[in-house]
């Protein structure tokens, strides 16, 4: 036999082509005008509806509900934000917390103060149980007299050895109601009513206006020990609209700078005996640096010690005086303004931003083994296809 | 041949640029493609799996399969047909590996050219020989001959079906039918 040319070649591979059989291509003309229905013998999950939106779309309508879960949740959790912890102009009020380690003073201050000596320091920290210290000599190195204490409440124990009286920080938020018209006289009222229980107004402010617009404001330090009748009289001044009292316990610190200042003053009662006692030149000059370094450190102490007794002793009071409908009182002055809308926007664009971040650290750790499994899965039928036909 | 190769594949092109703008157009362009490549994605199965039962139901899942990805298509990555063959050639390979029928491949072939063969061999004796070297192929090349006579698929469609370069595809087919003439050539 010849060997055959290219063409012979050509048509005798055609004519060696495999053709179906026509009982299968009529079966399988059959499914193809029906739509290809699957044959599986397992019955399979029913994403028909999903498989006829093109990928490009399910990407879309898949961002379009995770943006939807996003704002859900954001809002979720910016609601129980404001229904956990109303917001209150009595935060505004309150002090910085008081450091562990006392300000400084000027030098010159620190030095005069020092050269008192005498460990007697004057007090009028608001305690409301005045309970007698394990070491006696620290409640009368402290002076913790209490002259303007309310000394209300009952003993409480802080540790089995140590027992101390409370300290309690107050402060109080007033919104009043009046016709724009009152504003003026209610605001002489509340200067009257401080004035009269000897407080202070630390500052205020009042708007002539259109109702809503009108109004006052005033932040106030009052006697502590007065409160109760200070509040009741400012509430007397017109219609009260909402009314907040906070406390806060400062005893810790109190109680801590307290027995710093009993240690400096004893350790300064040293050092005067020391120079006292020194015989040279050099003796007492490194004393009296040593005494003169132990005094400024003193005199941080009692200043610090009397800012927490101011903070006991005088209650911060805001009293707002608004006019026109019931609003949330701000600091805006009641009105809910463009500053307000954007801070809520910030404030709901960082709740969706955290919301996001923990979603992606739970979810990307998870997508990103299912795509090494896929891709590793993937690659591996594609070497097992190379295999067959090698 | 070449002529109603390109025509066809012309006409699959513009039906499937018409499947992008309506599912209906895309069915119908579907339905094109699979009534001019119903035959030739089942010889070519056909050929990979040697077995007449095996390769209907892979063509049938080929198909199957096609139609529901049909959406996927993208017409930059390559023409309908090398597309519907290399899901043709996956699901062929597939089965392959679920049957364990790698060995097969060099094994003697189940009689499935029986009626090709009974034609055949009435009116040619070449037509054995060529038969017969044709299954002393390696079952690459082979492969490609299948894509090439009894698919009649393009150089560039066989390249785009097996993932390599058209040049590439043309010298693996050069040789394919170099070694087949050579066979047949001890055959004689």
């Amino acid at each position: 036999m010849e060997t055959p040319r290219d063409d012979q070649l050509a048509a005798d591979l055609k004519a060696l082509r495999p053709t179906p059989r026509p009982e299968f291509t009529a079966e399988l003309d059959e499914r193809a005008a029906a739509g290809f229905p699957r044959r599986s013998r397992l019955p399979r999950l029913s994403f028909g509806p999903l498989r006829t939106f093109p990928p490009r779309r399910l990407a879309l309508a898949g961002g379009a509900f995770a943006l939807f879960a996003i704002v859900v949740a954001s809002t979720l959790v910016v609601a129980n934000q404001g229904g956990s912890e109303p917001q209150s102009n009595l935060a505004l009020l309150e002090p910085k917390p008081e450091p562990a380690t006392p300000s400084p003073e000027p030098p010159d201050k620190a030095a005069a103060a020092g050269s008192a000596g005498a460990p007697q320091e004057s007090s009028g920290v608001q305690y409301e149980a005045e309970i007698p210290l394990a070491d006696s000599e620290a409640s009368s190195a402290a002076g913790f007299a209490g002259g303007a204490a309310s000394a209300t409440a009952a003993p409480e124990l802080d540790s089995p050895s140590r027992v101390h009286r409370r300290a309690v920080e107050r402060s109080a938020e007033i919104v009043l109601a009046a016709e724009p018209g009152d504003v003026g006289e209610d605001s002489s009222e509340v200067f009257e009513v401080v004035h009269a229980h000897d407080g202070i107004v630390m500052s205020s402010s009042s708007r002539e206006g259109k109702p809503g617009r009108a109004g006052a404001r005033f932040e106030l330090l009052l006697p502590s020990d007065d409160l109760g009748d200070s509040l009741a009289a400012l509430s007397e001044i017109d219609e009260v609209r909402s009314r907040h009292e906070a406390t806060t316990d400062i005893t810790a610190p109190t109680v801590d700078t307290a027995e710093l200042l009993r240690d400096s003053n004893a350790r300064i009662d040293s050092l005067l005996a020391q120079l006292e006692a020194a015989e040279t030149e050099g003796e007492r000059e490194a004393v009296e640096a040593e005494l003169r370094q132990e005094r400024r450190h003193r005199a941080r102490l009692r200043g610090s010690l009397q800012q927490l007794e101011h903070r006991a002793s005088y209650s911060r009071v805001l009293l707002l005086i608004e006019t026109g409908a019931k609003e949330e009182s701000g600091t805006g002055g009641g009105t809910w303004g463009v500053d307000d809308a954007l801070g809520d926007a910030g404030q709901i664009l960082a709740v969706a931003a955290a919301v996001t971040v923990v979603g992606l650290a739970i979810l990307g750790p998870v997508a990103l083994i299912a795509l090494l499994a896929w891709l590793t899965h993937r690659a591996w039928v594609r070497r097992e296809r190379r295999r067959v036909l090698s | 041949m070449d002529s109603d190769s390109s025509r066809s594949k012309g006409m699959e092109q513009a039906l499937v640029a018409e499947a992008k703008d309506a599912p209906r157009a895309g069915d119908l362009a579907f339905d094109r493609l699979y009534r001019s490549s119903r035959d030739d994605v089942y010889a070519y199965v056909a050929s990979l799996l040697r077995d007449a039962p095996a390769a209907e139901e892979v063509t049938a899942a080929a198909f199957e399969r096609a139609y529901r990805k049909r959406h996927r298509f993208d017409p930059e990555r390559g023409e309908p047909r090398a597309w519907l063959f290399g899901i043709a050639r996956n699901a062929a390979l597939d089965e392959l590996r679920r049957r364990g029928r790698q060995a097969e491949l060099t094994a003697e072939p189940e009689d499935l050219h029986a009626r090709a063969f009974d034609e055949a061999t009435e009116h040619s004796e070449r037509r054995l020989a060529v038969s017969a070297a044709l299954e002393r192929l390696e079952p690459g090349e082979r492969e490609l001959i299948a894509l090439k006579f009894f698919a009649g698929l393009e150089n560039l469609e066989i390249a785009q079906v097996l993932g390599i370069g058209e040049s590439n595809a043309g010298t693996r087919l050069h040789r394919a039918m170099t070694k087949l003439r050579e066979a047949c050539d001890g055959d004689a």
